[in-house]
């Protein structure tokens, strides 16, 4: 027999770390997965996964870490491939839609028509350049941006040095700037050649230690 | 000293997330007030975080939470399974012939590989799927237009059997496992406690036996296996294998097994 109470219990203590986490987590599975199905699936995955090594989770210690973590892993060893293969299909439908864009009013976006560009940016125009960014670059961007993780929690949760999260986000940003200016460009707020020259630049490692270094000597 | 453009770029990131202490935002902040590039940049990172944050933030859908719910309900806590079984004295008993059993098969050495581990791993996520009871793609209650929605859709020619008596098709949901295309038919059993049983059919070009032990249905060589409490019976027909996963006791999922019939 089980004992049904220690079981209740112990289930009551994880619903009530975890599932406050549930809007968070769908947010950031949506973009990884970049449909709903594959996400809720990996929600799910992730919610069970949790709680059967909750044993192993330190009290005390942050639980939305430790979900992104599981959700980020799992995602890299159940969902990508199957992803990937989805969206060779689902490219070119996508393409098409993207001639549904607003016009938008150009008095003010004389003075400085890119930053006025960002200021006003589209969901529509995040999202799409979102789900462009290659996945390394994706995952710390979602991190980051959508959930204000730290560096330092960011690095734990990929399991990578602190260095390389600001890398990957330096060039993440680079990326979705570059991708949010062609649809600019596509609209005709701003001109082609300046949202070329984002493209030819190189890309540089970024390295906090280093400045942390320097700024402090 | 100060920095110029090229340096500090690559550190902007970490200003506009606001990873820096006092004095390394002083050193930034120092560049800015003469440099209209860089300041542009500023401008621009954090006009774009915002944006990411006004754009992704998502609600999950209700069903999602209840799924969760329901599915965590299924789920065994963690550690729990052994501290339970040796709180009860009868279980002790079960336990040591499980022992006794495990010894048996070690000292067979690993010449008979019962379960191979990539067949065990799909038997536990069809389970998995069985018990999450996600929303079917389908729902249909004929075996026909189940059939028919099922082509084109899998890479794989599965065919959808009929039972002669008992468990009525209910629907189907398409899903993943270990990579691979599966189809996951959802059945109501009406005598059942339990009510629903889950038909998992998966395509096996690798030829690899399914897990548990073998067992003849009216000439038919089926494999019985259990898990986590659900009796699973795979068989394999051109080279599709197809597990009817229940917790029904292993006579009546052998019986509805027997009572399989493809057209």
């Amino acid at each position: 027999m089980l004992d049904f109470k220690h079981t209740d219990r112990t289930r009551r203590e994880f619903e009530g770390l975890a599932l406050e986490h549930l809007d968070p987590l769908y947010s950031a599975a949506l973009r990884l997965t970049k449909n709903e199905r594959d996400a809720e699936d990996l929600v799910q995955d992730t919610f069970l996964r949790a709680f059967r090594f909750f044993d192993k989770f330190e009290r005390g210690t942050n639980m939305k870490a430790w979900l992104f973590k599981i959700l980020t892993n799992t995602f890299i060893n159940r969902y990508r491939r199957r992803v990937k293969e989805r969206t060779v299909v689902e490219g070119a439908a996508r393409e098409q839609s993207s001639e549904k864009f607003i016009v938008r009013e150009t008095a003010e976006s004389a003075v400085n028509p890119e930053q006025y560009f960002f200021d006003k940016l589209l969901s529509d125009d995040v999202l799409r350049s979102i789900d462009g960014l290659p996945i390394d670059f994706r995952l710390v961007v979602i991190l980051a941006d959508l959930q204000e993780f730290s560096y330092k929690e960011i690095a734990e949760i990929l399991d990578c040095p602190v260095g390389t999260v600001m890398s990957r986000l330096y060039r993440g940003r680079k990326l979705l700037q570059k991708n949010l200016m062609s649809y600019a460009v596509e609209q005709g707020v701003l001109q082609a050649p300046r949202a070329m020259e984002l493209g030819s630049e190189a890309e540089e490692e970024a390295d906090v230690l280093e400045f942390k270094r320097r700024a402090g000597g | 000293m100060a920095l110029h453009c090229r340096e500090i770029e690559s550190f902007l990131p970490a200003y506009v997330d606001g990873e820096f202490d006092a004095v390394e935002r002083a050193e930034v902040e120092s560049h800015l007030v003469d440099c209209a590039a860089c300041q542009h940049t500023v401008h621009i990172q954090a006009a774009m975080k915002e944006a990411v944050k006004r754009a992704a933030p998502a609600v999950a859908p209700i069903e999602l939470r209840q799924s969760v719910r329901l599915a965590l309900r299924e789920e065994e806590p963690p550690g729990s399974r052994w501290d339970a079984v040796l709180r009860n004295p009868r279980s002790v008993g079960l336990l040591a012939a499980a022992v006794g059993a495990a010894v048996w098969f070690l000292a067979g050495g690993m010449s008979h590989p019962i379960f191979p581990a990539r067949h065990s791993g799909f038997v536990d996520d069809g389970i998995a799927l069985h018990r999450r009871g996600l929303p079917l793609d389908y729902a249909a209650s004929d075996v026909g237009s189940v059939q028919q929605w099922l082509q084109g859709r899998l890479d794989f020619a599965a065919r959808v059997p009929r039972f002669r008596q008992g468990p009525a098709l209910q629907g189907v949901r398409l899903s993943e496992l270990r990579s691979r295309s599966a189809a996951a038919l959802s059945y109501a059993v009406p005598q059942a406690s339990g009510g629903r049983l889950t038909l998992l059919i998966v395509d096996d070009p690798d030829d690899v036996d399914p897990p548990g032990s073998v067992r003849r249905l009216e000439g038919r060589q089926v494999w019985l296996s259990r898990s986590r409490g659900y009796n699973v019976v795979s068989w394999r027909t051109n080279e599709i294998v197809y597990s009817l996963i229940s917790d029904l006791d292993e006579t009546d999922v052998l019986q509805l097994v027997q009572a399989v019939e493809f057209r």
